[in-house]
């Protein structure tokens, strides 16, 4: 177990050496001096009292050479300044925040160990540090807070709190810590504070402002450079010369350093080692540089896993690779259902992409469809099936009556458009003006934020997109009005492939982060799902409603989520950190306006750790003062009747 | 001055100064010697031809001697009591004064306060037209001089005194044993000593109060013997015999020594009252008449 101090300068502690030559000194005494007295009789006895009162009047005797000892001693130790190793922490209940973002995983260029260590050190040396009577409860604030330890005193369940933190590749978020440790300090009394430690480097500043307790950042890990690829997209395209397929990763590498590093950037199949593309690039400091890499991908390689590689590897290797998927093609299936004869326009502007694959069927089929693409885009016509495979959803002029969470009201005559949502991405560049409808049916959405299209009569088409798919309502056959005879008709058609696209290769959640629950879209019929983690873990998880949540994606890499039902399948989902924030490793600390905030280091907290040498000065003055006044005094016997019963001289039997 | 009063010392004699005479001129008729072979009281004087003086009436026990029935008085009060005599005799004052080595410590020195008392107590002796004798004792006894009586006899006593040297050691037990044999007839013996002595004192002291002795104990220390003022370690030389005794002065030594030297005068004053005797403590800073007084009162202190 170490010690609680710490020696500063520990040969001051040679000092203490001068304890033989004192001793030597005293064993070499000098003579007594010698007095004459009338008689010695009463002395002698007197002496024989003293022996026999105490043991320890050998000891007392020697009084001044403990005193000189214990001066010389003290000065020793004072010599070698010793130190509490740990700064007091000031509050009865301490809440101790340890930063577990990715940025903490960073080397530190000084120690050679990660920020990670250096903050759990730092925060055993504060629990060293808490006032008796004290408690301290741990947090670990990754992207979401958690109470590693509610408050408790014992410094081996907050050590082993402590030792059981880790840094996770997650964006943090110190600003949920900060709020759950308010919130929990609240409830108790007394005196409250809470320790952030944290290489300062923060993704949101703004939670430190306006804390209710006293907060005390304690920065650990060196400002030090890091290059790091903190954008990636990976799409389908076609080769410009030779009119192939092609894969296009867009990656962002972003220098955050003081100097320009020259880079190589790597592309490879996830356990493959041959690179399919690799560039070399100089980025200034500061700066953020562009690549693309390209592969003309094979069949099989659809649905692979895309490893991206940043080299050569700096303090945060974690930000230098980054994960992808080959994106399953630009063909993109479409299956239109129509209870009737489908509507031409559509079912024209959709199959006028060349990248689309058209297939038509009745309703009645939907349900029993099977080798249904789980990204195909499906439009149903005149019906509102609740089971429908696929992945994005479109649902032209369907039946009065609940459908999707939208109520479907009766048939309008000659609705005005009046606005749509620009923002919405089903309607970008869509312009609906001089757009008339013969009849509609008016929708009811169940917020106005699903509202897309709206008339005069009410509102014509809705977002009603759930967890687990893009969704959106029409009112209307795009027959019955003159849509189909403006060049947004088909804007809006390309709209919805692109989109259909976009969640066929990224997934219904979009780009994966790690932190974030990873959604993934998967058949309507299963109902668990096999997920294994990029550790190797597995872990099994429920899916509901074509849609499979996992609750902790904490760590980039791939995630294969594998299902039995309808029948075997899975899917790779890469996940990435790419933040900026946490890959800018010399990031200053925040502007601490507030005056509740403190700024300090672990080698801060060093060297405020609280040195006692000047108490053990003054020891040591405070025992040479007794000597002097020891050897100094004039001593004076008690009166008689305090000292005790007068003790008749012992005489001789004969004379 | 009355023409009876003595003519005060030469002033050569350091001993008794005009000041302390008219003191204790003052204070000799106060003065009581307690041998019983001096008092009458309830028996005859054993020496014939000695003349009595009348004490004071005592109611009549059975068996008392119809002689001494004061008839007179019975005729006034109608109760019988008898006439109780004491004996006018001549009464010796035993200065024994201890000259050894430890006496030779202080300012002044004990020695030199014990001579003046001394010479005090001579001198309300022989003022009283009583006998007076010094004996000079150490380990033993060193000189007996003749007993003077009157006034006339103080010169020499007081020459006697100041003849007096402090040397070798004590042994106080058997100096008293060596006067009580040389004793004829008890009187007051008056011991001028610190008692700083290990021996058998106080068996001897009983044996001469058993003789009939009227023990007077003088016990003369200096201020630093009651409370020393020494400091640090030291080795403390015994005056008389040269043992050596280390001591470091520490306030524990100095009340173990204060314990010893309470218990000394304690066993000395247990012991007058036991035995009727007095006890007077003499420092030698204090005035001597204040002692003089304490001593004729034949207080114990």
């Amino acid at each position: 177990m170490k010690l609680p101090l710490e020696w500063l300068a520990p040969a001051g502690l040679w000092l203490g050496a001068l304890l033989v030559p004192l001793v030597a000194l005293y064993l070499l005494k000098v003579r007594r001096q010698r007095r004459r007295v009338g008689a010695t009789w009463l002395w002698q006895a007197a002496r024989r009292d003293l022996m026999a009162r105490s043991p320890f009047q050998r000891f007392v005797v020697q009084l001044p050479l403990v005193l000189q000892a214990l001066a010389l001693l003290a000065l020793a130790v004072a010599a070698s300044r010793p130190a509490t190793r740990g700064t007091e922490l000031s509050g009865e209940h301490v809440a101790l925040i340890i930063d577990t973002s990715a940025s903490m995983a960073a080397t530190d260029p000084r120690t050679g160990q990660r920020r990670i260590e250096l903050a759990k050190a730092a925060a055993r040396e504060l629990v060293l540090g808490l006032r008796p009577g004290s408690d301290a409860m741990v947090l670990d604030a990754g992207r979401d807070a958690r109470i590693a330890l509610p408050p408790d005193r014992d410094f081996r369940r907050l050590r082993a709190a402590i030792d059981g933190l880790d840094a996770r590749d997650v964006e943090g978020d110190l600003g949920a810590a900060l709020a759950l440790a308010v919130s929990r300090l609240k409830q108790l009394g007394g005196e409250r504070s809470i320790v952030v430690l944290s290489d300062g480097n923060l993704a949101r500043p703004a939670a430190f402002a306006g804390a209710a307790v006293p907060i005390e950042l304690v920065r650990v890990g060196e400002p030090t450079d890091n290059a790091a690829i903190v954008r990636l997209d990976v799409r389908a395209g076609t080769d410009p010369l030779l009119a192939r397929e092609q894969v296009q990763a867009f990656l962002l590498v972003s220098n955050r350093g003081a100097a320009a590093r020259e880079l190589f950037v790597t592309m490879r199949e996830r356990n493959a080692s041959d690179v399919l593309d690799s560039r070399r690039l100089t980025v200034a400091p500061g700066e953020s540089e562009p690549v693309v890499l390209t592969f003309h991908p094979a069949p099989g390689d659809y649905g692979q896993g895309l490893v991206f590689e940043l080299s050569p590897h700096d303090a945060l290797p974690l930000d230098d690779v980054a994960y992808g998927r080959v994106p399953v093609g630009r063909k993109l299936p479409v299956l239109y259902a129509a209870a009737g004869t489908p509507s031409p326009w559509l079912l024209r502007a959709l199959a006028a992409d060349a990248d689309a694959e058209v297939r038509t069927l009745g309703v009645g089929e939907l349900a029993s469809a099977v080798n249904v693409d789980p990204g195909a885009l499906v439009v149903v016509e005149g019906a509102c099936p609740l089971a429908v495979p696929g992945g994005d959803l479109l649902l032209l002029n369907p039946p009065a009556g609940e459908c999707h969470g939208a109520l479907v009201g009766e048939s309008v005559e000659r609705p005005a458009i009046t606005s749509w949502d620009h923002a919405s991405p089903r309607l970008r560049f869509v312009s609906l003006d001089g757009v008339t409808v013969a009849s509609a049916r008016v929708l009811q959405p169940e917020s106005k934020r699903q509202e897309l299209l709206r008339s005069d009569r009410g509102v014509l088409a809705a977002d009603v997109s759930s967890s687990s798919r893009a969704a959106m309502l029409l009112g209307f056959d795009p027959g019955e009005s003159n849509w189909p005879l403006k060049a947004s008709f088909v804007l809006f058609a390309r709209n919805l492939m692109e989109q259909a696209r976009l969640h066929r290769s990224s997934g219904v959640g979009g780009p994966a982060s790690a932190g974030d629950p990873l959604r993934v879209s998967v058949p309507s019929a299963a109902r668990e799902l096999d997920v294994e983690l990029p550790s190797g873990e597995r872990r099994v998880v429920p899916a509901r409603g074509g849609l499979g949540v996992v609750p902790e994606a904490d760590r980039v890499g791939f995630y294969r989520i594998g299902w039995k039902l309808p029948s075997p399948g899975s899917v790779l989902v890469p996940v990435n950190l790419l933040s900026a924030a946490e890959s800018d490793l010399r990031s200053a600390p925040p502007e601490l306006a507030d005056p509740r905030l403190r700024l300090s280091t672990p080698s801060a907290a060093v060297a405020s750790h609280r040195e006692w040498g000047w108490l053990l000065g003054l020891a040591a003055l405070g025992f040479v003062l007794l000597d002097v006044w020891w050897l100094t005094r004039r001593p004076r016997p008690r009166a008689l009747g305090a000292a005790g019963r007068p003790r008749v001289p012992e005489r001789r039997v004969r004379a | 001055m009355s023409t009876d009063q003595p003519t005060p010392p030469s002033p050569g004699s350091r001993l008794l100064d005009p000041a302390f005479v008219r003191e204790l001129e003052a204070l000799r008729r106060r003065l009581e010697i307690r041998a019983r072979s001096g008092l009458s009281g309830e028996h005859l004087a054993r020496r014939r031809g000695g003349t009595s003086e009348f004490y004071e009436h005592r109611p009549y026990a059975p068996g008392d001697d119809l002689r001494r029935i004061d008839w007179a008085a019975y005729a006034r009060s109608g109760e019988p009591v008898v006439k109780i005599f004491r004996a006018e005799e001549d009464v010796v004052a035993r200065l024994v004064c201890d000259a050894s080595a430890s006496l030779d410590f202080g300012t002044p020195s004990k020695l030199d306060v014990a001579r003046r008392l001394a010479a005090a107590l001579g001198y309300m002796t022989l003022a009283g037209s009583e006998r007076a004798q010094l004996v000079v004792v150490g380990d033993g006894v060193r000189r007996e001089h003749t007993p003077s009586r009157g006034r006339a006899g103080l010169p020499a006593l007081l020459r006697q005194l100041d003849a007096i040297r402090p040397e070798g050691p004590t042994n106080l037990g058997r100096a008293v044993d060596a006067v009580v044999r040389r004793s004829p007839r008890p009187g007051l013996l008056a011991l001028l000593s610190d008692f700083f002595d290990p021996g058998p004192v106080l068996e001897a002291l009983h044996r001469a109060a058993a003789a009939g002795h009227d023990v007077l104990l003088l016990q003369i220390v200096a201020p630093e013997e009651i409370e020393p003022s020494f400091e640090g370690d030291l080795t403390l030389e015994d005056a008389e015999s040269g043992a050596l005794v280390d001591v470091t002065m520490d306030a524990a030594a100095l009340e173990a020594y204060g314990l010893r030297f309470a218990g000394l005068c304690e066993e000395l004053r247990a012991w007058a009252r036991r035995h009727g005797a007095s006890y007077v403590r003499v420092r030698t800073d204090e005035a001597l008449h204040d002692v003089v007084r304490r001593i004729v009162a034949r207080s114990v202190d």
